[in-house]
């Protein structure tokens, strides 16, 4: 028994992995019945059922994975969170996102995801939202999405898509998919179809094409979703490669599962001591 | 009922002294959402029935409008309210309160240092770019050039905040930051009886009107 002060924190507990399961069920479950109980055709006035219904559930979710992964992170995880945030805002700006269909607010989480798992990945990915709801609260509803991205970017990469770099956009175009159709609900339920900037003007042409409202928005969402994520994927694996070793493995969760691949040199010299 | 959320957010917004940034923030995301909806709903709903202008491909319709125009509204009143609070509420003193109601204490920490950092972060660019400039950074044009620029500029600050993450991480360690228990806030909580009245009503009057329509949504949904 290790002195209490140095003790490991309790990194998951029966409780806290129930809890976790039981939010990626609420997220589930809103998501079936959003899809399963989407009318056809667009009525006059916005439907609060519809929209209490993606906001509640999401919600609830949202705040079960809070509740069972934040407390199980590790500490070097956690202090990589904040700056995840940060990049996820700062980066996009680099590329001119109002001619592309592309948000590139995910890079940070991405990173995170690489670097740390899926679980660090999910609660980065509903820590961004929530802290960038403090400025533009229309975000918010989409947290739950947010989540399932940071978490099947860690997914991936515990597959070691970022190891062999030709699964990397398939890992991303996946992503990308299941994204698309988690925003499309809540983007129908609470924002009746509204998307501004190039994804708008997507949903526009595919509207005055005469397609129904929830096509055109599901047709505009995986458009720009896949191209963002593939994007995204590529930038956050461009700069997991560029951190240097002694940054990177740090992380216990890409030295257990050789997220990245070796550096030559280091492969050619593995069989020399280390100098 | 928006209208009248809007101006509960206004209202308490000039109460608090941030009806200028609560409007500057609001119209930063409510314009853009109003113009893009107008653009979508206005001009092309092939639902519409009642045609009141044809341009081109374009058509503008009575119920167009009605639909993009509730839509705004009811964004319009979640974004006021919503940065009627964030504007207003003091982050240190939130952090403290969150946390002896038993949320995890990771969350503010996240929720500090993510503001801290994000102020701090546009000066690091600068510096970054200037630096670059000194050693020859020309922004060409196309594609190819800004990836470059992008590149030169976004690896340095990511490697340096990383970096400074994992520093950061040994410092938090050292000071028991994963260890559970109790946490101490300095902060003394402002509170009183009738707040605290006042939010548990709000909280179960909230509660009750997302169960008065839920249920019966999902009921009839399964029925």
């Amino acid at each position: 028994m290790s002195h209490p002060l140095t003790a490991e924190a309790p990194r998951r507990s029966p409780l806290r992995t129930v809890l976790t399961v039981l939010g990626a069920l609420a997220a589930a479950a809103t998501f079936v019945f959003l899809i399963l109980t989407q009318p056809g055709e667009p009525v006059d006035a916005p439907s609060a059922s519809a929209t209490l219904i993606a906001l509640t559930g999401y919600g609830i979710a949202t705040v079960l994975l809070f509740v069972g992964i934040l407390p199980t992170l590790p500490t070097a995880t956690l202090a990589l969170i904040p700056v995840a945030l940060v990049l996820n805002i700062v980066l996009g700006q680099f590329v001119g996102t109002a001619l592309v269909p592309i948000y590139l607010d995910s890079i940070g989480t991405v990173l995170v995801a690489f670097l740390a798992g899926p679980a660090a990945g999910a609660a980065t990915g509903l820590l961004s939202t929530i802290v960038w709801s403090f400025f533009n609260p229309t975000l918010i509803p989409f947290a739950a999405g947010a989540a399932v991205i940071g978490c099947l970017a860690g997914l991936a990469a515990r597959w070691g898509a970022v190891r062999r770099l030709w699964w990397l956009p398939l890992a991303a175009l996946a992503t990308g998919f299941a994204a698309a159709f988690i925003g499309t609900t809540v983007a129908l339920a609470v924002y009746g179809g509204t998307a501004t900037g190039a994804t708008g003007a997507v949903i526009a042409v595919f509207r005055a094409a005469g397609d129904g409202l929830a096509e055109s928005v599901l047709k505009g969402a995986i458009l720009s979703d896949l191209v963002d994520k593939l994007v995204t994927f590529a930038a956050a694996a461009a700069l997991a490669y560029a951190l240097p070793r002694r940054a990177t493995q740090r992380f216990e969760f890409v030295r257990r599962h050789r997220v990245l691949a070796a550096p030559r040199k280091a492969r050619d010299s593995e069989a020399a001591p280390a100098a | 009922m928006w209208l009248a959320a809007l101006a509960a957010a206004g209202a308490a917004a000039v109460r608090a002294g941030t009806a200028s940034r609560v409007a500057a923030a609001g119209a930063a995301v409510v314009v853009p959402f109003a113009l893009w909806a107008l653009a979508i709903h206005g001009l092309f709903f092939p639902e519409g029935r009642t045609v009141l202008a044809e341009l081109g491909p374009a058509r503008v319709t009575a119920e167009g409008l009605a639909y993009a125009a509730a839509f705004v509204l009811r964004t319009a009143a979640l974004a006021a309210v919503m940065l009627a609070f964030s504007l207003w509420a003091d982050v240190g003193l939130l952090r403290a309160a969150l946390v002896r109601r038993g949320v995890p204490a990771q969350l503010g920490y996240v929720l500090a240092a993510t503001l801290g950092l994000a102020a701090a972060v546009s000066d690091r660019l600068r510096r970054i770019r200037e630096a670059q400039e000194a050693r020859g950074l020309v922004v060409r044009r196309g594609p190819g050039g800004r990836l470059l620029a992008a590149r030169l500029q976004a690896v340095p600050l990511v490697l340096a905040l990383v970096d400074e993450a994992g520093e950061r991480a040994v410092a938090l360690e050292a000071r028991g930051q994963s260890l559970p228990g109790q946490r101490t806030a300095y902060r003394a909580e402002p509170d009183s009886p009738a707040q605290r009245a006042l939010r548990w009503a709000l909280a179960a009057a909230s509660a009750a009107i997302v169960a008065s329509v839920v249920v019966p949504a999902i009921a009839g949904a399964a029925a």
